[in-house]
């Protein structure tokens, strides 16, 4: 199965569309250091809304690096600073997610020292990788603070523990398929060394026996400069392969589908077909911290749109301020009717710039009105069908509309809702400008919390029942032990009628007696 | 914390396509164009008048229906779909019919099957099939005054005869009455036919060409071929179309190939009356049609074959709209019955 997989053959995505690129312009102004902000936000939320514990309090000093938090189960990531000063508020703070949520935020005022922890670095050659063991680079994965760099967030030592599938693929995911967004691209160009040693070292942490490193047909000449390296290097099981640019084959399970043309079970991951997608900005981290001793403290972003003068992809230290880095790409903040953390198609708009970054921030765009407006008007679903054709998880988007807006939920999820990855191509070929997305993800978190609900008060039907069952246990329990009592009454009752009964027997027959004593008597007389 | 919000927050995607209904709307009168002026060319200007006719009446009765809803007029004006609803509309009608025939079959299309269904996107029914529907079914002899196509006619109308036609019922007297009806190709085969005649004798009448009527085929090509230029598009997709035409040939040709005699030839079926137009511009409407792409196939090929029935073995000439209209009510079922398999939902 594994050996099948053939670096040249490609399957077909069902939907998908054909976008604008607006890739060069940040491209061709290349990769810089961003110098480090006076205060930066570091945010302790961790995917799926849980919170990292603060390890810091209020006017402790911080060196860069540090673990300033840790999460409460396995299932988070460790938090480090980002930069070396003082904690001057732990506080609750608009973050970088969807709706600007607020959450838990240390604030770090720098000190413009940088001054790193004792870093532990070893060089990843072909010893060091032979004489690692998995669960070494899976410690480290977790020390290193790692999350999926790609968008979502997921901790990424999570991926490698689970023991119930065999591992044989890892798919390293370079195609980034949202317009505008480069760092992934900027990474690749700048440090394929590093990327292949990172490769290496995720493939001896999964046991995988294969790589198939996943670029878009529409970068320049990176395919060979990594190709040049595997070659090196001399590794054979590197694939690298290009995949046609269409949004949203960069998504993982589009991004499987177009590989290997497997699907990932509906509700399941890739790891149920022995896979793991990791996104290249990831695997470059692993690198750093083994390398280098560095964790997860700093990454990639781009800033671009229409109204970034010098639109360009920064190394920027996590829980820089946006506004900070929009200053130094010159930010017309006048024209802009936007600010978008992430791509056009799936990023959240910011309400204001004052938000701190996060390990997932790939990209800011700041985009005028020219760009984000609709050209129509926004009208009734004329059911044109245009969102079927697109719709890459091969759903009837204009039917669930439909239910949705009648509040028929069950009919939604009856037609696979939660199957929609909500990339938004439906919304964008929409000729009625309705904006789809949002009525999916109302209704999936309506379905939840209904869901939650039903189960609760499954519950407590069950309870309920349980009572019930018990209360009537314990009457019928009583009801018998009243019986047994009741009976021995009547026993007791029985033995006293007997007991008088004897009593009047022995009374009639001393009566008798006597009365044959008289008669005796008076016989003798 | 409340913050001030400096820049506004709409959710994603934040770069719409340049697309519209009205854009949708306009390119679909643009592909009627070439058949339009086959129309003109063959049966002469008064096509020009109904449409112009059906359109006003169109706008008028969508204004005042958005007025009556309190809806925004100008906002759904706007859409021109009222606009397409007249265009096909016309286009079923004879060129001098009279102008009353637009009045109520607008009056049903855009008030009755429109907006008493929620207006724009919640119609059932296909607005300008119901209301041909309608006048066909209620003024049926108004509906039969065809003029047959200039080459083959004694008289040719003008403009201005036309004008007379439509709105005084009043044509020049070198046009007899008997001209005037029965013409259409399909009138005559059903009539022929009735009247015991062999389908051979009738298709070598003067009014039938290569494969349908003359003139009629040289419509029904244009109508193919602005057809071909909205799949181009990509404002329809095939799917209805092909299985509408695929599926009149496929029904049709059994009993053509048993009986010849009695029965229309497939090229016939399709080449005739309303099928290429229903095939390509109505049945393809998204709002009343099939969502699914599987559905699609099916609701294409049950109009074929209700339309193939009616003509075949009905009391009226022509089924396209009668076929449109049922499987209009059939859709919703054939939607549920054909919810495609999600993503990693392949048995596999």
């Amino acid at each position: 199965m594994v050996s099948s997989i053939n670096s040249q053959q490609l399957y077909k995505l069902q939907g998908g569309i054909k976008l604008p690129h607006h890739k060069n312009d940040s491209l061709q102004n290349g990769l810089s250091h961003l110098p480090i902000a006076d205060k930066v936000y570091i945010s302790l939320r961790i995917n799926r809304g849980n919170i990292a514990k603060a390890l810091v309090k209020v006017g402790d000093k911080v060196l860069k690096g540090q673990i300033i938090a840790k999460p409460d189960t396995t299932n988070g990531s460790y938090i480090h600073a980002s930069t070396s000063g003082e904690i001057t508020a732990i506080m609750q703070r608009a973050t970088a997610s969807p709706e600007a949520d607020i959450s838990t935020v240390i604030e770090i005022t720098t000190d413009g020292k940088e001054q790193w922890v004792l870093l532990n670095k070893k060089p990843i050659n072909q010893a060091y990788i032979d004489s690692v063991s998995a669960k070494d680079i899976i410690d480290s994965i977790h020390n290193a603070g790692l999350v999926g760099l790609g968008g979502a967030g997921f901790p990424t030592h999570l991926k490698y523990t689970s023991n119930d599938t065999k591992i044989n693929t890892l798919i390293v995911n370079g195609a980034e398929c949202e317009p505008y967004i480069t760092c992934d691209e900027q990474l690749m160009l700048s440090y394929p060394e590093d990327l292949i040693s990172g490769i290496l070292l995720m493939m001896k942490a999964s046991a995988a026996s294969q790589a198939i490193f996943a670029l878009e047909d529409q970068v320049g000449n990176i395919k060979s400069a990594i190709e040049k390296h595997i070659k090196q290097r001399k590794i054979n099981n590197i694939i690298v392969t290009k995949v046609p640019t269409i949004y949203p084959a960069g998504g993982e399970k589009q991004l499987i589908k177009v590989l290997t043309g497997r699907e990932v079970p509906s509700g399941g991951l890739p790891l149920n077909l022995g896979i793991i997608v990791q996104n290249v900005g990831t695997i470059k981290a692993l690198s750093d911290f083994i390398s280098e001793g560095r964790p997860l403290v700093e990454r990639i972003v781009t800033v671009a749109g229409d109204c970034i003068g010098m639109a360009q992809n920064f190394i920027t230290a996590i829980g820089t301020p946006m506004s900070h880095l929009l200053q130094h790409a010159q930010f017309h903040k006048d024209k802009t009717h936007r600010l978008i953390i992430g791509g056009p198609m799936m990023g959240y708009s910011m309400p204001d710039c004052s938000t701190g970054i996060d390990k997932t921030t790939n990209c800011i765009l700041a985009l005028s009105k020219n760009i984000t407006q609709h050209y129509g008007d926004a009208l009734p679903c004329i059911r044109c069908g245009e969102c079927v054709n697109v719709c890459p998880a091969g759903l009837l988007p204009q039917q669930l509309h439909w239910y949705i807006k009648g509040e028929n939920l069950e009919k939604a999820r009856e037609h696979h809702l939660f199957d929609c990855i909500e990339c938004g191509a439906c919304a964008w070929v929409c000729p009625s400008q309705i904006k789809l997305v949002d009525y999916y993800r109302y209704a999936k978190s309506e379905l939840k919390y209904l869901d939650y609900k039903r189960e609760k008060s499954d519950q407590a039907q069950i309870r309920h029942e349980q009572r019930e069952a018990r209360l009537e246990r314990l009457k019928a329990e009583r009801a018998a032990k009243r019986k047994r009592t009741r009976r021995r009454t009547t026993n007791t009752d029985k033995i006293q009628k007997d007991l008088s009964a004897t009593m009047e027997r022995i009374q009639k027959a001393k009566a008798a007696r006597q009365d044959t004593k008289l008669e005796t008597k008076n016989d003798s007389k | 914390m409340t913050q001030n919000k400096v820049f506004n927050t709409q959710s994603a995607p934040h770069i719409p396509k340049k697309n519209s209904v009205a854009k949708l709307m306009l390119t679909l009168g643009l592909a009627l164009t070439p058949a339009i002026l086959a129309h003109v060319f063959f049966f002469g200007t008064g096509i020009i008048i109904q449409l112009t006719l059906a359109v006003i009446f169109a706008l008028c009765f969508e204004a005042i229906s958005l007025k009556l809803l309190g809806k925004s007029i100008k906002l759904f004006l706007k859409d021109y779909s009222a606009f397409v609803t007249g265009l096909l509309f016309a286009l079923c009608i004879s060129p001098v019919a009279p102008w009353w025939i637009s009045f109520i079959g607008m009056f049903f299309a855009i008030v009755v099957a429109k907006h008493l269904f929620g207006g724009l996107g919640q119609n059932i029914f296909n607005p300008a099939m119901l209301g041909f529907a309608v006048v066909l079914i209620s003024f049926p002899q108004a509906m039969s005054m065809w003029l047959p196509p200039h080459s083959i006619s004694p008289y040719a109308m003008s403009f201005v005869e036309n004008l007379q036609a439509i709105f005084f019922n009043q044509f020049p007297s070198t046009i007899d009455f008997d001209t005037l009806t029965q013409a259409t190709p399909l009138d005559l085969i059903k009539t022929g036919i009735s009247q015991d005649s062999m389908m051979s004798e009738i298709t070598t009448g003067i009014a039938f060409g290569n494969f349908g009527g003359v003139g009629w085929e040289w419509v029904a090509n244009m109508y193919f071929l602005g057809g071909l230029f909205l799949i181009y598009k990509k404002i329809i997709t095939w799917r209805v179309p092909a299985a509408v035409l695929l599926t009149a040939i496929a029904f049709s040709l059994p009993f053509y190939l048993i009986d010849p005699d009695n029965f229309i030839g497939p090229l016939q079926h399709i080449f005739s009356g309303g099928l290429m137009l229903g095939a390509f511009f109505i049945a393809t409407d998204p709002t009343s049609g099939c969502s699914s792409h599987k559905g699609q196939l099916i609701f294409g090929a049950g109009v074929a074959i209700m339309t193939i029935l009616v003509r075949e073995f009905g009391n009226f000439p022509d089924g396209v709209a009668f076929g449109i209209l049922i499987m209009n009510m059939s859709a919703p079922l054939i939607d549920r019955l054909t919810i495609p398999k999600a993503f990693g939902q392949k048995d596999k």
